[in-house]
C-alpha cells in the first residue's frame, strides 16, 4: 500500500510536469490548430537557462544567495526566456505560414526543433551539465505519510506545477487576453471581426505556453538533477501525448492528461517490468485515440458540409 | 425512383428534417425550396449517405440506400453538385470529370503499375468520356482548358465542371444544389436549358434546390416547399409560389404574394 | 487582419502575369521531354556503375538508392494520397529486422533469399494493411499522431524484446537484442550468386529503382494515382463522387509500407547488421525533408529531394567541399536576393569591408588571434585567413556568433527593405565568420542546422518544394 502511494506521489509529480508542457502545446493547438513540435525543446532550453542562473548565482555548491532566491532566480530566468523564445519562434516559423497549407508549419517547427536542438549541442556541447541540489537542500528533508516520503525537490515541484496551473485557469478564464485567446481558439475569423488583435493575443499565448514548458524544464532539471540538449525529446512526446490524451485544444484536458500520464507511467514503472513499460503506454494510447480521438475533454471537430 | 420516406434528422435537440417524405417518379425534374436553414442540403447530404437521419428510409427503385456509404449510393446511380462548389481544385479540369469514373472502373494498382492492356484500354476509355462530357458545356471547357487546374476556372466555369464531373459517375438521379447561385441572367438562362437538357437527352431525374424563382418556373415538374425540415406545400410552381404558408415563410405573415 | 484567402478573379488575373514572368531558364527546362531529364539521371547512375570501383562512393549510391525508395514509398503515402504518416520509418525498420530474424544466429535461422525478402516484403505489406485500418476512423492530425505512437511502439517492442519471460518458461527469451542490435547477417544469396561485393547491391538497387520508378509513375496518372488525389484534395468529396476513399488510403498505405520494407530488407543484407536507433525519428525526418524539400506529390521531387538529402552530408564531410557549397549557396543567396548585378556588387564589397573593419577593430582591443594552422581547413580558410581575424578563443566567438546572425536573421525578417539591404552585408559576413570559426569543424551538427534553417526556410518561401506545385486549399 505504501508502496502504491509512493508510486502515486512520484506519478503526480511527474505528472505535473507533464501537465505544464502538455498546457503549452494545447495552448498552442487551440489558438493555430497546429502541433508545436518545436515545444520539447523550448523545455530544454529552459532547463539550460536555469542552469546558467544557477551558475551565475554561484552553482550548486557555493551559492553566492539565500536558496530560495536562488531558485525563484531560476525560474524567473527560465521561464522570461523561454517566453521570449515561444515569441520569436511563432514570429519566424509560424507567422509567415499563417495562410499556408496544413502541412506547412508542421514541417517548419521540425525545422525549429532541429535548429533549436544542434544550436544547444553546438553552444552547450553534449555533455550533461549537473544540476545536483543536493549540497544545499539535502534529499532527506521534507516529510513523509507513514512509509511514503516526499522529499523537498518534489514537494516544491509538486506546489509550483499546481500553483502555475491554477494561475494559468486564472488567466485563460479571467483576463481579457485569456478570453480573447478563447475566442479565437473557437472561431478565429469571428474574432478578428470582433476586432480582437489576433497577433497580439497569439503572441501572449507562445509567451505563457513557452514560459511554462520553461518552468517544466527547471524542474525536470532539479528532478533529475541534470541537463542535456537531447533532453526534450522525450519529455516533449510524453508531453504532447498527454495533451492528447486530456483532449488537445483543451486546457484542463491538458491538465488532466499530464496528470494522468504521469501516474500511469510511475504505475506502470513500478509494478510492471520496465522494459515493456513504455510499449504497453503507447499501445494503450494508440487504443484509446481509436475510440476517443478527441479525448477525455476535448471537443468533437464539427465540419460543416 | 426516388423514395424519400418521413426521413427525420435531428442534431442534438435541433431537428433539421421532420419526418419529410417526398416522391420522384423517373424522368421527373422536381425544385425544392425555401428559406435558408430550412434543412434543403440536409436533405441532399442524408440522400448522398453523408448523414445518417435518426428515422426514416430512402429507396433508389427497389434498393434502400440508408446504410450505404456515399460511395456505394453513387455507384447505385446518385449523383450531386455542392452547395458552395467543391472542385478539387489543384486537378486538372480533365482529370476532375476523370477521377469521378472510379466507380466504373476496375484497374487496380498492380495492371496500372504493369501498364497492361487492359488497363491503357480503360484508362483511354476514360479520358475520352470525360472529353465528351465537357463538350456538353460547349466549348467553354474544352482544347487547352482540360489540363489547366481547375482552381483557375471563372466561378460560372466551375459550377459548369460541378455538373459534368457529377454526371461522370453514370447516375440515374442526380442532385443540384444551387446551381445557379451566383450567375447573370444569361449564364441562369443557360442552366435553366442544360437541366432540361439533361433530362431530355441523358433520361435523368434531377432534385434541384435553387433560390432562383425564374430557374425553378422554367424547369420544375413540380415543386416542393420546405420550411423548419418540414414540407410545407407540393404541387406545380404556381401552385406552390402563391401557397400562402410558402409566402409566409419567405415573406414574413401577412405578405401577399404577386408574380 | 487574417486574409481569407485567395480569390478566383485575382487569381486568374495575375495568372497571364504569372505565366510571362517565367525565367527563360525554367522555360527551356520545361520544354525537355520527361524521359530525358529522367534518363539523364538513370545513364549517369548506370555508366557510374560500370566504371567506378570507388568503394566509398559506391556506398554512397547505394545509400543513395535507398533512400530514393523511401522517398518513393513516403511520397506516395504523404504526396499522393494526403495522409501523414508520422510513423512510416517503421516499416523500413520492420523489414530490415524481419530480415535479419530470419538471416542470423540470433534465432538461428538462415532462410535462403530468396524467400526471405518477398516472405518480409509481404508481411510488411500486411502490416501497413493492419495500421491503415485505424487511418479510417481518424484524419488528418489524429491520424498523424497514431501513426507517429505506432513508430514509437515499433521502436520501443524492439527494444524490450530482448527479455521476455513468457509465464510458461523459466528463463527469458531474447528475440530482438534490443539496443545492442543484431550482427552477423547473411548477405543476399540468390540461387548461388553471393552478393559479397558493394557493387552487386549497387546494381540491384539500380534496377530496383528504375523500376520502381515507371511503376510508381504509371500508377499515380491513372485510376489509381488520380483516386488519390482526390482523396488528398477532398476526402468527402470524393467519397461521394464514387470513389472507396478507404480502400485508397487503404493502396497507399500498403504500397508505402511494401516499399519501406522491401528497401529494408535489402539495407539489412548490405549492412549484414541491424540497430534499431536507426529505425527512428532522426531517419524519419530526414525522409520527409527530402519528400518536402522536393516537392510533396511529385516523383521527380521525391528522387531530387532524396539526393540532396543523401549527397549534401557526404559533400559537407569533405572540408574543401563543404567550405565550396557553403560560399557558393552563399553568394547564390545574395545573388537572388540582389536582383541586380550592380547590388550584387555592392553587398560583396561591403561584406569585404566588414570584414577588415572587424579586423582593425579586433587587433585594437586587444583580442588575440588563433594561429592560423588551428582553423585554416581547406583551401578557403587559406584564401580567407589574412582577411578573417580568427578569435583564440573560437568556442566562446562561435557561440556568441551564432546567437548574432540569428538575431540578425530575426530583424531582417522585420526589418523594412531599407534596413534589410544594411542588414544583409552583416548578415552574409557573420555566417563566413561562424562558418570559418566554429562550423566547418563541427560537421555533424552543422549539417542538421543546415537541415533545420532549410526546412524552415523553405516552407516560408517555397511550401511547396522543389517540384512540387503551388497548392490552393480549402480548409
Amino acid at each position: 500500500m505504501d508502496y502504491l502511494g509512493q508510486q502515486l506521489v512520484n506519478g503526480l509529480t511527474l505528472g505535473g510536469v507533464y501537465a505544464l508542457i502538455a498546457l503549452g502545446y494545447t495552448l498552442v493547438y487551440g489558438v493555430l490548430q497546429i502541433l508545436n513540435f518545436a515545444h520539447g525543446d523550448v523545455y530544454m532550453i529552459g532547463a539550460f537557462l536555469g542552469f546558467f542562473a544557477m551558475t551565475w548565482l554561484g552553482g550548486p555548491l557555493a551559492p553566492t544567495v539565500p536558496v530560495a532566491l536562488m531558485l525563484l532566480v531560476m525560474f524567473l530566468v527560465a521561464m522570461m526566456g523561454t517566453g521570449l523564445l515561444g515569441i520569436v519562434i511563432e514570429r519566424f516559423a509560424y507567422r509567415p505560414l499563417r495562410n499556408s497549407t496544413r502541412i506547412a508549419p508542421l514541417i517548419s517547427a521540425l525545422g525549429v526543433s532541429i535548429l533549436l536542438q544542434n544550436g544547444a549541442l553546438l553552444i552547450f556541447s553534449p555533455s550533461i551539465r549537473s544540476y545536483d541540489t543536493s549540497s544545499y537542500i539535502p534529499s532527506t528533508s521534507g516529510f513523509s505519510i507513514g512509509q511514503v516520503t516526499i522529499d523537498s525537490v518534489r514537494l516544491g515541484v509538486l506546489v509550483l506545477s499546481a500553483v502555475l496551473m491554477v494561475l494559468l485557469t486564472r488567466w485563460v478564464n479571467g483576463t481579457q487576453v485569456g478570453r480573447a485567446m478563447r475566442a479565437i481558439a473557437y472561431d478565429k475569423d469571428a474574432a478578428v471581426m470582433m476586432g480582437i488583435d489576433v497577433d497580439k493575443v497569439i503572441r501572449w499565448t507562445f509567451f505563457v505556453g513557452a514560459a511554462l514548458a520553461g518552468a517544466a524544464g527547471v524542474m525536470n532539471g532539479l528532478l533529475l538533477r541534470g541537463v542535456s540538449g537531447t533532453m526534450g525529446l522525450i519529455p516533449g512526446l510524453k508531453g504532447f501525448t498527454a495533451a492528447v490524451i486530456g483532449g488537445i485544444g483543451s486546457v484542463p484536458g491538458a491538465m488532466l492528461g499530464g496528470l494522468l500520464l504521469g501516474v500511469i507511467e510511475s504505475l506502470a514503472q513500478g509494478y510492471l517490468s520496465t522494459n515493456f513499460a513504455d510499449t504497453i503506454t503507447f499501445i494503450l494510447l494508440i487504443t484509446f485515440m481509436l475510440f476517443k480521438p478527441n479525448g477525455i475533454l476535448g471537443r468533437p471537430m464539427m465540419v460543416k458540409v | 425512383m426516388l423514395k424519400l420516406s418521413n426521413i427525420s434528422m435531428e442534431f442534438g435537440a435541433l431537428k433539421t428534417l421532420n419526418d419529410l417524405s417526398i416522391e420522384l417518379k423517373e424522368k421527373e425534374i422536381v425544385s425544392v425550396i425555401g428559406p435558408n436553414g430550412a434543412g434543403k442540403t440536409t436533405l441532399f447530404n442524408v440522400i448522398t449517405g453523408l448523414y445518417k437521419p435518426t428515422s426514416g428510409s430512402v429507396r433508389l427503385g427497389s434498393k434502400e440506400m440508408l446504410g450505404l456509404s456515399p460511395a456505394e449510393i453513387n455507384r447505385a446511380g446518385i449523383a450531386r453538385t455542392f452547395q458552395n462548389v467543391r472542385l478539387f481544385l489543384n486537378m486538372s479540369v480533365l482529370e476532375n470529370v476523370m477521377s469521378a469514373t472510379f466507380g466504373r472502373t476496375r484497374s487496380g494498382i498492380f495492371s496500372s503499375a504493369l501498364g497492361l492492356k487492359r488497363s491503357r484500354k480503360e484508362e483511354a476509355e476514360v479520358k475520352e468520356k470525360a472529353q465528351e462530357l465537357l463538350k456538353f458545356f460547349g466549348t467553354r471547357l474544352t482544347g487547352y482548358r482540360w489540363d489547366q487546374p481547375a482552381y483557375s476556372l471563372s466561378y460560372a466555369n466551375r459550377r459548369r465542371l460541378e455538373i459534368a464531373r457529377a454526371l461522370a459517375t453514370d447516375p440515374k438521379v442526380l442532385l443540384l444544389d444551387e446551381p445557379a447561385a451566383g450567375m447573370n441572367p444569361k449564364e441562369t438562362q443557360e442552366i435553366t436549358e442544360i437541366v432540361g437538357s439533361l433530362r431530355a437527352e441523358r433520361g435523368l431525374t434531377i432534385l434541384i434546390i435553387e433560390h432562383d424563382m425564374h430557374v425553378v418556373e422554367g424547369v420544375s415538374d413540380r415543386v416542393v416547399a420546405l420550411d423548419y425540415g418540414v414540407k410545407i406545400a407540393e404541387g406545380d410552381f404556381d401552385h406552390v409560389a402563391t401557397h400562402p404558408d410558402v409566402v409566409e415563410a419567405y415573406l414574413g405573415k401577412g405578405s401577399t404574394a404577386t408574380k | 487582419m487574417s486574409n481569407l484567402g485567395i480569390g478566383t478573379d485575382e487569381w486568374v488575373a495575375q495568372h497571364e502575369e504569372r505565366s510571362a514572368s517565367q525565367s527563360p531558364l525554367k522555360k527551356l527546362f520545361a520544354r525537355i521531354p520527361l524521359w530525358a531529364k529522367w534518363g539523364s539521371f538513370f545513364v549517369i547512375a548506370f555508366l557510374f556503375g560500370m566504371f567506378s570501383d570507388n568503394q566509398y562512393l559506391l556506398r554512397v549510391g547505394v545509400n543513395l538508392a535507398l533512400f530514393i525508395m523511401l522517398s518513393y514509398g513516403l511520397n506516395i503515402v504523404v504526396g499522393y494520397a494526403g495522409i501523414l504518416d508520422l510513423g512510416y520509418v517503421a516499416f523500413y525498420g520492420f523489414g530490415a529486422y524481419g530480415y535479419a530474424l530470419l538471416s542470423s544466429e540470433q534465432l538461428g535461422q538462415h532462410w535462403p533469399t530468396y524467400i526471405t525478402v518477398p516472405f518480409i516484403t509481404i508481411l510488411t505489406a500486411l502490416l501497413g494493411y493492419l495500421i491503415s485500418l485505424p487511418s479510417r476512423r481518424l484524419f488528418g492530425d489524429y491520424l498523424a499522431i497514431v501513426t507517429l505512437f505506432f513508430g514509437q511502439v515499433f521502436v520501443q517492442l524492439v527494444l524490450a524484446s530482448d527479455n521476455i519471460t513468457f509465464p510458461w518458461a523459466d528463463d527469458y527469451v531474447d528475440i530482438t537484442a534490443g539496443s545492442n542490435g543484431i550482427p552477423g547477417l547473411d548477405t543476399f544469396n540468390l540461387f548461388g550468386f553471393i552478393f559479397d561485393d558493394i557493387k552487386d547491391y549497387y546494381w540491384l538497387l539500380m534496377v530496383i529503382v528504375l523500376i520502381l520508378t515507371i511503376a510508381i509513375h504509371r500508377v499515380s496518372a491513372t485510376r489509381i494515382g488520380r483516386a488519390w488525389r482526390t482523396v488528398r484534395e477532398d476526402a468527402l468529396v470524393s467519397e461521394v463522387m464514387g470513389v472507396s476513399v478507404n480502400r485508397v488510403k487503404t493502396i497507399a498505405f500498403v504500397a508505402g509500407a511494401t516499399i519501406a520494407g522491401f528497401a529494408g530488407t535489402i539495407f539489412a543484407g548490405m549492412q549484414t547488421s541491424v540497430f534499431i536507433n536507426g529505425f527512428d525519428l532522426p531517419l524519419m525526418i530526414m525522409i520527409y525533408a527530402a519528400v518536402i524539400l522536393g516537392g510533396s506529390g511529385s516523383l521527380a521531387g521525391a528522387l531530387i529531394g532524396a539526393i540532396i538529402m543523401t549527397i549534401l552530408p557526404e559533400l559537407l564531410r569533405v572540408p574543401n567541399y563543404g567550405a565550396i557549397l557553403f560560399f557558393v549557396a552563399l553568394l547564390l543567396t545574395f545573388f537572388v536576393l540582389s536582383k541586380k548585378f550592380s547590388r550584387f556588387l555592392i553587398y560583396v564589397v561591403s561584406i569585404i569591408l566588414i570584414g577588415f573593419a572587424f579586423q582593425l577593430a579586433m587587433t585594437a582591443i586587444g583580442v588575440t588571434q588563433a594561429n592560423a594552422e588551428d582553423w585554416v581547413v581547406g583551401f578557403t580558410g587559406d584564401l580567407l585567413k589574412n582577411w578573417l581575424f580568427v578569435p583564440e578563443n573560437r568556442i566562446l566567438w562561435g557561440n556568441f556568433a551564432f546567437i548574432l546572425l540569428l538575431t540578425f536573421i530575426a530583424f531582417f525578417s522585420i526589418a523594412k527593405p531599407i534596413w534589410k539591404q544594411v542588414l544583409l552585408p552583416f548578415i552574409g559576413f557573420t555566417a563566413i565568420f561562424l562558418w570559418e570559426v566554429r562550423l566547418i569543424a563541427d560537421v555533424s551538427t552543422t549539417r542538421q542546422l543546415i537541415i533545420g534553417a532549410m526546412l524552415v526556410v523553405l516552407m516560408i518561401l517555397r511550401p511547396q518544394g522543389l517540384f512540387g506545385q503551388t497548392r490552393v486549399e480549402i480548409l
